[in-house]
């Protein structure tokens, strides 16, 4: 048995010191088709590096990274769940110890962005949260993410010796697989973890009526506008739906489901409508690949005017109001 | 029952001055205030010690001393004990950083639960608590709305979080890290005016690297395992831009736009 760990432990040593980069990508089950954003992220990381993807699956749909992933690591165990911190941080340091992975990453999801500080802490090394941008630039890889409410973007280096972590939200990294892997199974057994004491006594589900990331058309409510009511109206006429800045979502005005945004959702509508929406760098990371936007703000110097096609200078509802009347005068013609 | 809230001060988001050479926020210059969800925080300890006179307060923060002002307002609100962990040595500090010297205090800290906020709106990184909980070796959950107020002395606590599918309830054994939103209904009260100039300085002791025993190179810049490298304002592509008002022709204009490309 000895025996076998060295050969192991040598060989995997021998796989790191080689160019095979190992890349660890931890999925969720109620987040497997995000995760396959993380491929993009391995595949920006290390370019044409020869990379060995390995996805994480516990209790999940192990085939939801299969043809994609090189390597599928498979852990069934009831006891062990998606909120369990202690846990799920002691399986991936655990599997860390035996492969060596050059990066891991996660998605940004609630349980996600605690697992990843755990894990990074148990091994020591450097996590960046919520990554846009991975750059190669002169002193290395640079993972740029905002801060300060979106307001400064920062390059950051991890130093030390890895392996190199961050987390990424879904909608940020698109991958296109080039051709279909044939994924290895691989059926953990015998890891030693620990199980944390939190336990579920009950779960209510809410009704989402629609996913902002699918929609075609989207009218967006911001802190100039006091009646996200009126905004129905519109987006009914544009077969669209209604989305929100993160003012409007603080004041509860409507369900954090529909905020647009970096603590938010990133939407790629073809038609994105800002309704009294400031623009902040924030916000502005919430949209991706929009071909259309139409702002309207009583500040045209407001950093959403110098993205958008036409800019109305004037007050939000006003505007909808007389856009509604003008599309139904449109209508009757 | 010690209830322990490890909070931070962050700049006002709107309004804050960052050094561009060191990539780090010039917190002496800057409009501080405690951050919203770490408020939430300290409100829900409040209310426990309202129920219960002989719950004891502590708040843990890492900052400059020129915070000191807004700890004493903290503690002008009924928290009966607050700890400054300040050192220039400090200065410059990662999240790993920051949670190993948190923690070095915390792990010779008398508390039978810790409170902190899941989000800062300054850097908004959510590291801190998880990788307390880390360190010292509890169970934490983030995000929470709601704590269970009759159950909470006991030792498994309940607590409600929401997300944006659904609101879970846990039992989670204490001591334990929770971590509250400011959608949370716990306030911070303001100081009362009678308060306002009430001497609190003896209730705040500032912990120095001298207590904590970390090495030069374990803190700061040195010890961090990330590294800001650039730091900039993000611009983005502009468009070619048409104006208007919102006028009978302007909102032709933005009619004939939907119309050009197929909306109605």
């Amino acid at each position: 048995m000895i025996a076998v760990l060295m050969w192991y432990m040598i060989f995997s040593k021998g796989m790191n010191s080689s160019d095979m980069k190992k890349i660890l990508l931890y999925t969720e089950i109620d987040y497997a088709q995000d995760a396959i954003s993380l491929m993009e992220v391995a595949r920006q990381l290390y370019k044409d590096e020869k990379t060995q993807t390995y996805a994480l699956v516990i209790n999940g749909n192990k085939t939801c990274l299969q043809g994609v992933c090189d390597v599928i690591l498979h852990l069934v165990d009831d006891r062990l769940h998606p909120f369990d911190q202690k846990g799920i941080c002691d399986v991936v340091s655990e599997l860390h110890g035996s492969y060596h992975f050059d990066a891991i990453l996660f998605l940004a999801t609630p349980m996600g962005r605690c697992i990843a500080p755990a894990v990074a802490m148990k091994l020591e090394t450097g996590l960046v949260a919520d990554v846009t941008r991975i750059a190669h630039g002169s002193e290395g890889l640079e993972l740029v993410r905002p801060a300060y409410s979106g307001k400064i973007m920062a390059g950051i280096r991890i130093t030390g010796d890895g392996p190199v972590m961050m987390s990424v939200r879904g909608g940020i990294f698109t991958y296109t697989p080039s051709q279909v892997v044939e994924s290895k199974l691989i059926t953990l057994e015998g890891l030693s973890y620990r199980y944390g004491s939190i336990t579920v006594k009950d779960k209510k589900a809410k009704t989402i009526p629609y996913d902002i990331r699918e929609s075609d058309v989207l009218i967006s409510g911001g802190a100039g506008v006091d009646d996200m009511k009126e905004l129905e109206v519109l987006a009914t006429l544009l077969k669209g739906d209604v989305s929100a800045s993160r003012s409007v979502v603080d004041k509860g005005m409507v369900s954090r489901a529909l905020q647009v945004g970096q603590s938010g959702k990133t939407v790629s509508p073809t038609l994105y409508i800002a309704l009294g929406i400031h623009g902040a760098l924030q916000h502005v990371e919430g949209l991706k690949d929009v071909s259309y936007i139409i702002s309207v703000n009583t500040n045209r110097n407001a950093p959403i005017c110098s993205i958008s096609d036409i800019v109305v200078e004037g007050d939000a509802l006003t505007f909808v109001q007389r856009l509604v009347k003008r599309i139904e005068k449109g209508q009757q013609l | 029952m010690n209830i322990l809230c490890v909070v931070k001060f962050v700049p006002d988001v709107d309004n804050f001055s960052y050094n561009y050479e060191t990539h780090t926020i010039i917190r002496e210059n800057s409009d501080m205030r405690i951050n919203p969800d770490d408020a939430c925080a300290i409100g829900f300890a409040l209310k426990m010690k309202k129920r219960d006179p002989q719950t004891c307060i502590e708040v843990v923060t890492m900052a400059p001393s020129s915070i000191t002002p807004l700890l004493e307002d903290i503690l002008r609100v009924g928290v009966d004990k607050a700890t400054l962990i300040a050192d220039p040595l400090f200065a410059g500090s990662d999240t790993y950083v920051t949670s190993s010297i948190l923690s070095r205090y915390l792990s010779g800290a008398k508390y039978d639960v810790i409170l902190t906020g899941s989000h800062a709106i300054d850097g908004d990184t959510s590291h801190v608590p998880s990788q307390i909980a880390q360190c010292l070796d509890l169970d934490h959950l983030a995000r929470i709305q709601v704590i269970d107020e009759e159950r909470f002395a006991t030792s498994l606590a309940r607590v409600e979080v929401e997300d944006e599918n659904s609101i879970t309830t846990y039992e989670i054994a204490m001591p334990s890290v929770l971590s509250l939103t400011r959608e949370a209904a716990y306030r911070l009260p303001y100081v009362r005016y009678k308060n306002l100039e009430l001497d609190v300085s003896d209730r705040i002791t500032q912990v120095s690297n001298s207590e904590l025993g970390f090495s030069p190179e374990e803190v700061g810049f040195l010890g961090s395992r990330t590294k800001v490298i650039r730091t900039y304002a993000k611009v983005y592509e502009t468009r070619d831009t048409i104006l208007v008002g919102p006028d009978d022709s302007g909102i032709d204009v933005v009619y004939d736009f939907l119309k050009r490309n197929e909306f109605v």
